[in-house]
């Protein structure tokens, strides 16, 4: 099945990349500046000009070996600057995801207890105005008041002092991960952490209150669902407080449908990055993805795609495997 | 006999955007010790809200909103307890310790993602949590740890928590990582005494089937759980709503027949809810018919069947299929009234072929209508043998 | 009689649910007032060039913005260009890029919803496989995808939205039916002999549409959204269309002002960007509340 879903992407891409002209899907074969100039040479070398079905299997051995082409955006191989930009962005989501399940599951369940009180209405007019802010606006809005108005939190990925540090001593600082907060900690440079941390602290909230109201309303309504559930007047019968109900009994079934959204809004969130990416000026896939669609950089686009499918299909199988850990009815096959 | 609880106009509405349905409306039910009581009527008459009220369970959007249910727990019958006014907490003691409840679904009853033995063990560990530390303190002195700090250590915590199940320190410590892990020997008896009550119910392999999940075990055997649950801590009260309704008849027997049994072991009362009067025939003492939220007869049962005194009951007894009559089964004329705008009056009288001018203006009280035999209707108030009224059969 | 017509009490029934509910009047008066705005546009903000009234007029080329006067209401952003007239002009952009883009796709996703749903096997198994590959790259990437391939502009992003987002109705659509189709209503339809397309119209559309139509009117705020990032990207809206996310990217750079006075230039976000979230936040508020009217299990307790 998720093999095939990743069939099914690499064909769409596929079909997107045959409205192009055979000179501008040259492009994705390139792989150093020099070959550009040679684009007429690289169409009859990769036959380009051959039927559809032709190419797409030479397409997807060229892929599968890694060869994504050339992004001039990023100047360097799709590949490598892929895993360049790479952990940024997975630096960004280490952040966000588990705030993101943690507040949604918390303040849903709260809400789903205590509903129709004070802080039921709360959370929902939160989670509808969460809702319907567009990312991009509310991290500029973000920008200017925390950089801007009052300046704590400056953009960018790490201060500038911190980046000539190690531009100027690359042997006391060595990169581990390409995560800053991490490499901060495996150096045992604090600073470089905490500074990282405070370039952090606005990309990640923002994209927390965005996502984490629907991961919140899921909750809620699950919660309500379950506690008005028989097994709930059950439990209560045996004489059960409301604390052994609501956490013992209800919350772990509630979980069940939450997981699955749990897992799309994570997914969802990756996606997200690229609004705060852009904004807050921190170059990682979200920022390169956004830059090469201006610059109409094809096969960046094209490797995205194919790098979000991917996604999609470890979240699902993630969500597999979590349904079979928390449902006993379900059984890994 | 001394009463065990009773019910006194106990009123109950539902708050649904269609309106308020008034489920129940003024029901006053006795129920003595040792005896089984069994309330009939069609589905939706407010047998079902009667139960969960006197357990305080109804859920929402209803809300009792009036009358008393008073509880006997002495032998006597004496001093009464007024269940409505006491506290959540109170409730909450009383809930599986002293009166408790099977429910009609046995596969939503369960909680599909616990195990059994996890489940029927909540009911001793929330009423038997006392008892239970003082057994592992017990089992203790002699047990062999693998070092001696540990011991006195486990003893410490049992004895706080024998001497005060909310000690504040052992609540503390059992939600504590690694900490937590001091309760184990009472978890482990309480799961002895789940596998002995479920193996006290005919349950095969009851050591087996504790580890199970509720979808592993068939519809009896899941009844039988939710029997199991319910005895556990021997109530006073044990109230079987549909207990035996979703089940093949085979099992339906062999439950109802396990309940007979049971009582006479243990148990010193059940209520029993159900729309067969086959079952109410076979196994009550007396028994209760209910109309539209309201009690219109109350009866020993042999006296109910002999003499039905309330249209109702008999349109109800009429409608019970017999193999000495033949021809067409009779059935009850017209249909169960919307509770959100009842009928003024008796409830049942836009159905009655036997109603008068005052049925449509006032609500029958119940009244003693014969030695052990109350009936709420105009027509039989307080004689007996009014039967003659609508001239017999 | 017609008042007895049991789908028109339901539909009176449900529209009392819907306006009980302070949140969807609320919703209901903002979106009320952005109508009447993209309505009267020619007459609140009379264009300069009629032929093109989508273009913001713009005195000057000055990069730096006007706070507000009498002559702009709202200031003008970088590049001269009048505020208020984007912000009024802007709205019939969002309405015509919610309606256009939920229209098409709704269409075509409710079409082959309904036709998965009602004949099952080999039709279903082709349309909900394409779903499943159409799902599996996000709404954003696809979309960049698709302008890449064929060309910036409003119109492009437009149709890249609708080309994008059909998978949602079809999956909700199709559920709905899969629910429906074994009813007794519809297996007595179907031993009748009616055909399968009245079937469908009558009998499966009507009752499964409900879910597509809360989808549907929040899908218009959040397609608003993106199209809206687009034209800040610049794949969308070109410079000096009135086109709110157009706007917000015209005052990009000023977000922030000099030293010492750091909110300067508020105006030139504050307004394009406060009618984005405003009319979001209108559908969301009757996508919300029309899934509480909707919702069976909410609605009669």
């Amino acid at each position: 099945m998720l093999v095939f879903v990743l069939l099914g992407v690499s064909v769409l891409i596929f079909a997107i990349l045959m409205t192009f002209s055979p000179e501008r899907r040259a492009m994705t074969y390139v792989e150093t500046p020099q070959q550009v100039k040679d684009i007429p040479q690289i169409i009859k070398q990769h036959g380009l000009d051959d039927p559809a079905h032709v190419q797409y299997f030479r397409w997807l051995k060229q892929i599968s070996t890694g060869n994504w082409g050339w992004s001039f955006v990023a100047a360097d191989t799709v590949w490598n600057a892929f895993w360049r930009y790479l952990p940024i962005t997975l630096e960004l989501n280490l952040f966000t995801t588990p705030l993101i399940i943690i507040i949604g599951i918390w303040l849903g369940t709260q809400a789903g207890i205590h509903k129709d009180t004070w802080l039921d209405h709360l959370t929902r007019i939160f989670a509808i105005i969460g809702w319907s802010l567009p990312t991009f606006l509310f991290a500029l809005i973000m920008l200017m008041l925390f950089y801007g108005y009052f300046p704590l939190f400056p953009p960018g990925i790490i201060g500038d002092k911190v980046q000539m540090f190690i531009l100027e001593n690359p042997d006391k600082f060595h990169s581990y991960t390409g995560m800053y907060t991490i490499d901060g900690l495996l150096n045992g440079r604090l600073d470089i952490t905490l500074d990282a941390l405070r370039h952090l602290a606005m990309p990640v909230f923002t994209q927390v209150v965005v996502v984490v109201a629907l991961l919140m309303r899921v909750m809620r309504s699950s919660m309500i669902e379950e506690i008005s559930k028989e097994y709930v007047i059950t439990a209560r019968a045996k004489g059960a407080d409301n604390k052994t109900i609501y956490f013992r009994h209800a919350r772990k079934n509630a979980l069940i449908p939450v997981v699955t959204v749990a897992g799309w809004l994570v997914a969802f969130s990756m996606e997200g990055s690229v609004s705060v990416e852009i904004i807050f000026n921190r170059r990682g896939i979200g920022w390169w993805l956004a830059q090469s669609a201006i610059a109409l950089d094809i096969p960046v686009l094209m490797g995205m795609c194919l790098f979000f499918g991917l996604v999609y299909v470890v979240t699902n199988l993630v969500i597999d495997i979590l349904y079979a850990a928390i449902d006993p009815r379900i059984r890994l096959t | 006999m001394p009463k065990l609880i009773e019910t006194r106009d106990l009123v109950t509405n539902f708050y649904t955007y269609e309106g308020v349905v008034k489920a129940l409306n003024k029901v006053g039910l006795v129920i003595e010790r040792g005896t089984t009581f069994g309330l009939v009527g069609e589905s939706g008459c407010g047998k079902s809200v009667t139960a969960r009220s006197m357990m305080r369970v109804v859920q929402e959007p209803g809300r009792i909103e009036g009358g008393q249910v008073l509880f006997y727990p002495g032998e006597d019958g004496q001093e009464a307890v007024e269940l409505l006014s006491q506290s959540e907490a109170y409730m909450q003691s009383l809930r599986g310790d002293q009166i408790s409840m099977i429910f009609q679904e046995p596969n939503a009853a369960l909680n599909p993602i616990m195990t059994i033995g996890d489940q029927v063990a909540e009911s001793f560990l929330f009423h038997r949590k006392k008892e239970m530390c003082a057994k592992v303190l017990e089992d203790l002195k002699t047990a062999d740890l693998p070092w001696p700090g540990l011991k006195k250590l486990l003893e410490f915590f049992y004895r706080r928590a024998a001497a005060d199940p909310g000690d504040r320190l052992c609540c503390w410590a059992s939600r504590t990582p690694i900490l937590k892990r001091w309760q184990q020997r009472l978890f482990r008896e309480a799961r002895r005494r789940s596998v002995e009550i479920i193996a006290a119910l005919d349950i095969a392999n009851a050591d087996q089937v504790v580890d199970r999940y509720p979808h592993n075990l068939s519809g009896g055997m899941k009844q039988r759980i939710l029997i199991a649950m319910a005895l556990a801590c021997e109530p006073l009260l044990l109230i079987a709503d549909e207990a035996t309704s979703n089940l093949d008849v085979t099992i339906q027997a062999q439950i109802l027949d396990l309940l007979r049994k049971l009582k006479k072991k243990s148990i010193s009362s059940i209520l029993l809810i159900t729309h067969d009067l086959g079952v109410v025939a076979e196994t009550c003492d007396r028994v209760g018919v209910m109309y539209a939220g309201s009690v219109c007869e109350v009866a020993r049962v042999g006296e109910l069947f002999r003499n039905p005194l309330h249209p109702y009951t008999r349109a109800l007894l009429d409608a019970v299929p017999k193999f000495s009559v033949s021809g067409q089964l009779k059935s009850v004329e017209g249909n169960v009234p919307n509770l959100v705008d009842p009928p003024s009056g008796c409830r049942f009288h836009p159905r009655c072929p036997l109603r008068r001018k005052i049925c449509a203006q006032r609500l029958p009280e119940l009244a003693l209508a014969g030695p052990d035999h109350l009936v709420a209707c105009h027509l039989a108030g307080g004689r007996s043998g009014s039967a003659q009224v609508w001239g017999g059969r | 009689m017609a008042d007895r017509h049991p789908r028109l009490k339901e539909l009176k029934f449900t529209l009392y649910r819907i306006f009980r509910n302070p949140s969807a009047l609320i919703g209901f008066c903002l979106l009320l007032m952005f109508g009447i705005i993209a309505v009267a546009a020619p007459y609140i903000a009379p264009p300069k060039y009629p032929r093109s009234p989508y273009v913001m007029p713009h005195k000057g080329f000055s990069p730096t913005p006007r706070p507000p006067s009498r002559q702009n209401l709202m200031g003008t952003t970088s590049g001269q260009y009048d505020i208020f007239y984007g912000v009024v002009w802007g709205t019939r952009t969002a309405f015509k890029i919610g309606f256009v883009v939920v229209g098409i796709a709704a269409l075509v996703g409710i079409t082959l919803g309904l036709v998965a749903g009602y004949f099952g096997s080999l039709a279903d198994e082709i349309i909900m496989r394409a779903v499943d590959v159409a799902f599996a790259v996000p709404l954003l990437v696809l979309t960049m995808a698709i302008i890449v391939a064929f060309g910036r502009g409003l119109e492009n992003v437009m149709f890249a939205l609708a080309l994008v987002e059909w998978r949602v109705y079809v999956r909700v659509m199709r559920s709905g039916i899969l629910a429906l189709r074994d009813m007794d209503y519809v297996q007595a339809a179907k031993v009748m002999g009616v055909s399968h397309v009245r079937i469908m119209l009558r009998h499966l559309l009507p009752n499964g549409i409900y879910p597509v139509l809360v989808i549907a009117t929040m899908d218009i705020g959040s397609m608003v959204i993106t199209a809206a990032f687009m034209s800040f990207l610049g794949l969308g809206a070109p410079k000096g269309y009135a086109d709110w996310g157009q706007m917000v990217a015209l005052a990009r750079n000023y977000i922030i002002g000099p030293p010492g006075d750091p909110l300067k230039y508020w105006y030139t976000i504050a307004f394009p960007g406060l009618c984005i979230i405003l009319f979001v936040l209108a559908w969301n508020l009757i996508g919300d509340a029309l899934r509480d009217a909707f919702d069976p299990k909410i609605r009669r307790g």
